[in-house]
């Protein structure tokens, strides 16, 4: 193992090498790094030219530049990386980090959602292979993943933004739409749950009018200008998350893990006022974070003192119920907010926002500052896990399907254990194997940054980086963007490595 | 059983909550700003507070310094310069040898209250002059070669303003230190050589106080400004090398810096917050006594790099101004918003095409017959119409002056008579009878332009097949590289590329036209041309110098230099909340009149 690990990352280092010079070079006879100097008819157009012919070295030749360059990267190995000047004289160094920072609020949210997202619906279209769900579903994933993603933001720009806004101006839900959608949302649930035709016709019969019944109650209540949960919807919300998530997690029958999330359910729901009404006022970021760890714990413990025999198990399920509810209550909090956030002086009726990462100078407490981070972070995260979404559906698909047909899922049936144990025990954990391999690799590149979203949503990461420096012939940010995709493509290839030997018993690395 | 009960008391904590659910929760104040903001997106961050360094030297600095720092003198959008008299005066003491005193008006304050007066003129002399420079010093031999920064062995007692100034132009003509007056609020300069652009010569200052206290590890404002005073009359170059060093890098930042004095303001605004590549804030200065106070109390510029981001940041509201880079698509996305008002303009870039007298590839144009007859098939009118009006519509116009600037003084008067009328339209029968006379047939052309650039790609491929008819055949020598290949001899016969026109300074036409020239790439010399620049070099009166530029423009015209095709299309766009935009086609473009904008009455 330590010797596989070794050998692999002294590889690495001369494929990085390697790839570094050849990048060097190519970005360096990419163009005339003087060209705007030539263009300028400045009196004192020799000096410039001097001058910056200085500060990057242009006198010599990009071959031995490249060496110059290495030099700096080399002190990484003493704590103190150099990456250069770009053109204007700007150390590097600052610019990484605070590209690094911006790449990696933008990035972390829309991965972690698209791979949520993205494996519920893979096992689900493989659950419900050609049925019309599963049509749907790999007709969308396959537009979306043929869609360019600087199309996709103008569209997103246009509707989810400047539409939105204007249809916020006097929200309100017109009939034709209302049906529309109520039926749209019937359907869909329909093809999920699937079963018998008449169990079908319930199903679409119940989600249409219950939809339909939802979106008119929020129209009349005037709902969409003053959005809120209330106690009712967490109520409901939580108990839906106390019983779902036990279902899936181990089923309905096991009494003492429903116990423990139907009292963690009862103590979020128990919590709501107390929170809302004495904790939420004085709520900084490092609090946020302190309850969001405590509500795992406490959810974690009361699965385990009332989990029985498998007090694991139940301890997991209670957990995630926690979770689900605390999310719920913390998302109440924001929405106290959202009518003084909607008519700031700095909003002004229009949150959804086109580009950037915060409203300059908008000011405002913890709530209103999460508030601006989503309005501001929607469109790009949407944008981005419309992309990934489209791949990790296909693959998690099609290695759900392959296991579902392997011999041992037959025997597993045959012993006459439930769809629920069968699925989620014997097929998902399998099937994860290879996915485990591809979101690693995903990670990688999209800390990279994900140019096009970037550059269109003015977000000035990794991706902005590399792209103005290629712009004005500017080898040293560029290669600083090199530097760490490449680092991190290495790295986390090896963690793909490892991490299959660890789930794969039949793998083994040496 | 347990289950049971345990949903009897999920229910009760329900019907608990339920009841409750009359009140609402109590919150706390939101600790929303009041404020609001006019939001102007620009397509690069400010990055340097410096202007005058070759590092700061960008449009995106010199917007905000605009707006921050009060000076002598401004251009309107006409263009035309004219004196800002709340700020100070300046005044021609005498002309041989030319003497110029700049006053500064008594009560004209930093934001920090520390007076603006003659140490803060003196320094901005000595950096933008280099005079004081420590001579024959060859930064180069100390500079790490990694960072680009000086290296520990840098000399203490070196002095190097990096502001690229030259001992024979400009402000670099004042060799001796200026004398100070007026209770210290005025200098006096003294040129060696008479120096026509000497309005332009003497850019915005920093203020010398922070300077000296940090360079020189002071803590009080006047010590400070006396320190460095005598630093630049005893030229001490030890004190003079560590202000030389703070300014070359002080001033630099990508975001707000701890130390307020760094950005300090005489001007209608101060920089209120900075957020790296996301936004600058700018609030109207509240100590501010000079002639351009403005009405809108607070300007963001946000940084969108893309154009087509802009457009849809202007209709979602989250800018108000946007002039972004103008192509057809944007005016065409504009075109489609509501509530906004569209400005098509013009910028300072012009695109011209020069045809190589001397040292060419084929030796085509040597004869002036032949270059005559190429301008005759140059298609700029269908260059204008199938690649400018796209963009700004009907209005797109040739430029057919090689000196003026469109709408400056003067403009109007020499198209008129400088024969640029003859190219107006495509002449092949003019052009073949031109090439008979000089006894050649198909002359080959070999044309340089940029090849990443598809408007020039465009632009040769309309020139290449007009040429074609009168015989002229067009190589393309189209090249990424082309920057670097302008002025290579040999190297091609004919070149397309657009010049900046900065400022309306006579002397700028100088290098490109005169013989020898830095900016000659055409290696044209023509005697009576550089009589006429030489002239133009020593003429102080204003109507003199337009009649010079007027015979300059007529004498290269009639030489068959080349052809001026157009200024380059800009498009503004504003929010109809906003009144008074209007750009201007010299930096700092839409931001000239910032102190005019306001917000429109509701409608």
């Amino acid at each position: 193992m330590a010797s596989f690990v070794t050998r692999r990352l002294i590889a690495a280092v001369f494929v990085l090498l390697a790839a570094t010079f050849l990048m060097y070079i190519l970005v360096s006879m990419s163009g005339d790094p003087l060209k705007e100097l030539r263009e300028s008819s400045a009196p004192n157009k020799l000096e410039l030219m001097e001058a910056r012919t200085r500060l990057l070295n242009l006198d010599v030749p990009p071959f031995f530049r490249y060496f110059i360059w290495l030099g700096g990267i080399a002190q990484c190995f003493v704590g103190q990386c150099d990456f250069g000047v770009n053109v204007q004289g700007l150390p590097v160094n600052v610019l990484l980090q605070q590209a690094m920072g911006s790449t990696l609020q933008l990035v972390v949210s829309a991965q972690l959602i698209a791979i949520v997202v993205g494996l519920a619906v893979g096992i689900t279209t493989a659950l419900r292979q050609y049925s019309g769900y599963d049509y749907s579903i790999t007709f969308a994933s396959f537009l979306f993943f043929s869609l360019p993603i600087f199309w996709v933001a103008v569209l997103l720009k246009q509707y989810i933004a400047i539409g939105f806004n204007d249809w916020l101006a006097e929200p309100s839900i017109g009939i034709a739409v209302l049906i529309g959608i109520s039926i749209v949302s019937g359907l869909l649930w329909m093809s999920v749950l699937g079963g018998t035709g008449r169990k079908r016709l319930t199903t679409l019969a119940v989600a249409t009018v219950s939809t339909g019944a939802l979106l008119a109650y929020l129209n009349l209540t005037g709902w969409f200008s003053t959005p809120s949960i209330g106690i009712v919807g967490v109520v409901l919300t939580a108990v839906a998350a106390a019983l779902g998530v036990t279902a899936i997690s181990v089923g309905l029958k096991n009494r003492n893990a429903l116990r423990g999330s139907l009292v963690t359910a009862a103590v979020g729901i128990a919590l709501y006022y107390p929170m809302t009404w004495y904790v939420f006022r004085f709520m900084t970021l490092p609090l946020f974070l302190g309850l969001a760890v405590l509500s795992v714990v406490v959810g974690g413990a009361i699965g385990y003192f009332l989990g029985g025999r498998d007090r694991w198990q139940s301890a997991r399920t209670s957990a995630i119920v926690s979770v689900i509810i605390s999310a719920v209550i913390a998302l109440e909090g924001h929405l106290f907010y959202w009518s003084d956030y909607f008519n700031s002086t700095r909003i002004n009726g229009r949150p959804i926002a086109t580009f950037g990462s915060a409203t300059p100078n908008l000011g405002g407490n913890f709530w209103v500052q999460g508030i601006d981070t989503f309005t501001h972070l929607l469109l790009p995260t949407i944008a981005i896990i419309l992309i990934s979404f489209a791949g990790l559906t296909r693959y998690t698909r099609s290695s759900m399907l392959e296991v579902m047909n392997q011999d041992y899922i037959r025997t597993a049936r045959s012993k006459g254990l439930t769809q629920r144990t069968v699925v989620v025990r014997h097929a998902l954990r399998n099937a994860l194997i290879p996915i485990a391999t591809i979101i690693a690799l995903d990670i990688g590149a999209l800390i990279g940054g994900a140019v096009i979203t970037e550059f269109v949503f003015g977000w000035s990461g990794m991706g902005q980086l590399f792209q103005k420096g290629l712009q004005n012939v500017d080898p040293n940010p560029v290669m600083a963007f090199f530097v760490v995709t490449g680092l991190l493509t290495v790295i986390f290839n090896l963690v793909a490595d490892l991490l299959y030997a660890s789930l794969d018993p039949r793998i083994r690395v040496s | 059983m347990r289950i049971r009960r345990i949903g009897a008391a999920v229910a009760a904590v329900g019907v608990v909550a339920l009841v409750m659910s009359g009140c609402a929760a109590p919150t706390a104040e939101s600790g929303l700003d009041k404020g609001t903001s006019v939001n102007v997106a620009w397509n690069q961050p400010f990055y340097s507070y410096n202007g005058m360094t070759s590092f700061g030297n960008a449009t995106a600095n010199a917007n905000i310094i605009y707006m921050t720092m009060d000076w002598f003198n401004l251009y309107d959008n006409e263009p035309k310069l004219v004196k800002n008299t709340e700020f100070g005066s300046y005044e021609k003491v005498s002309e041989d040898p030319l003497t110029v005193k700049y006053t500064i008006k008594d009560g004209v304050k930093w934001s920090d209250g520390t007076a603006v007066d003659a140490a803060d003129m003196l320094l901005n002399w000595a950096a933008n002059s280099r005079s004081l420079d420590t001579p024959d010093f060859d930064p180069a031999e100390f500079t790490d070669p990694d960072t680009g920064e000086f290296t520990d062995a840098f000399p203490k007692d070196i002095v190097f303003f990096d502001s690229g100034a030259t001992p024979d132009s400009g402000l670099g003509l004042v060799h001796d230190v200026p004398k100070i007056g007026d209770d210290g609020r005025s200098i006096t300069m003294v040129y060696e050589t008479p120096y026509v652009d000497w309005e332009l010569a003497f850019p915005s200052a920093l203020p010398a106080h922070v300077v000296g206290k940090n360079a020189l590890d002071l803590t009080d404002n006047k010590k400070a400004k006396d320190a460095v005073i005598k630093a630049i009359q005893d030229k001490d170059d030890k004190s003079l090398a560590s202000l030389s060093s703070f300014w070359n890098s002080g001033f630099n930042f990508t975001e707000l810096p701890k130390d307020p004095d760094l950005y300090l303001s005489t001007g209608p605004y101060t920089i209120s917050s900075f957020k790296a590549d996301q936004f600058i804030t700018l609030k109207a200065n509240p100590d501010y006594t000079g002639a351009h106070k403005p009405t809108i109390e607070e300007v963001t510029i946000r940084f969108i790099g893309d154009p087509l981001a802009a457009v849809q940041a202007l209709q979602n509201g989250d800018v108000d101004v946007i002039s972004p880079q103008a192509t057809a698509d944007i005016t065409t996305a504009l075109d489609g918003v509501k509530n906004v008002t569209v400005i098509k303009g013009a910028e300072g870039t012009y695109e011209h095409i020069d045809l190589q007298i001397d040292k060419s590839k084929n030796g085509t144009f040597s004869d002036p017959k032949v270059r005559e007859a190429f301008m005759k098939v140059i298609p700029r009118q269908e260059i204008i119409d199938k690649l400018i009006k796209p963009i700004v519509g009907e209005d797109a116009t040739l430029r057919d002056s090689q000196i003026f600037v469109p709408g400056a003084e003067g403009y109007d008067d020499s198209v008129k008579a400088n024969g640029s009328a003859a190219y107006a339209e495509v002449d092949v029968e003019g052009a073949k009878a031109l090439l008979a006379e000089a006894g050649v047939t198909s002359p080959k052309v070999c044309f340089l332009y940029s090849s990443t650039n598809p408007r020039r790609v465009n632009e040769f491929q309309l020139i290449q097949t007009s040429a074609a008819l009168a015989g002229f055949v067009v190589e393309d020598c189209g090249n990424e590289n082309w920057g670097g290949l302008l002025g290579t001899p040999g190297a091609y016969d004919a070149s397309l590329f657009g010049w900046q026109s900065t400022s309306l300074g006579v002397t700028s036409s100088g290098p490109t036209f005169e013989t020898g020239g830095i900016n000659n790439m055409t290696f044209f010399s023509n005697a009576e041309a550089d009589k006429v620049i030489k002239k133009l070099n020593g003429e102080f009166d204003p109507e003199k110098q337009i009649e010079l530029q007027k015979q300059l423009d007529k004498l290269i015209w009639d030489s068959y230099y080349g052809v001026t095709v157009f200024q380059f299309p800009g498009v503004t766009a504003y929010n109809n909340k906003i009144d008074g935009v209007d750009p201007s086609i010299l930096s700092p473009t839409i931001f000239w009149n910032i102190w005019d904008w306001k917000v429109a009455a509701k409608k």
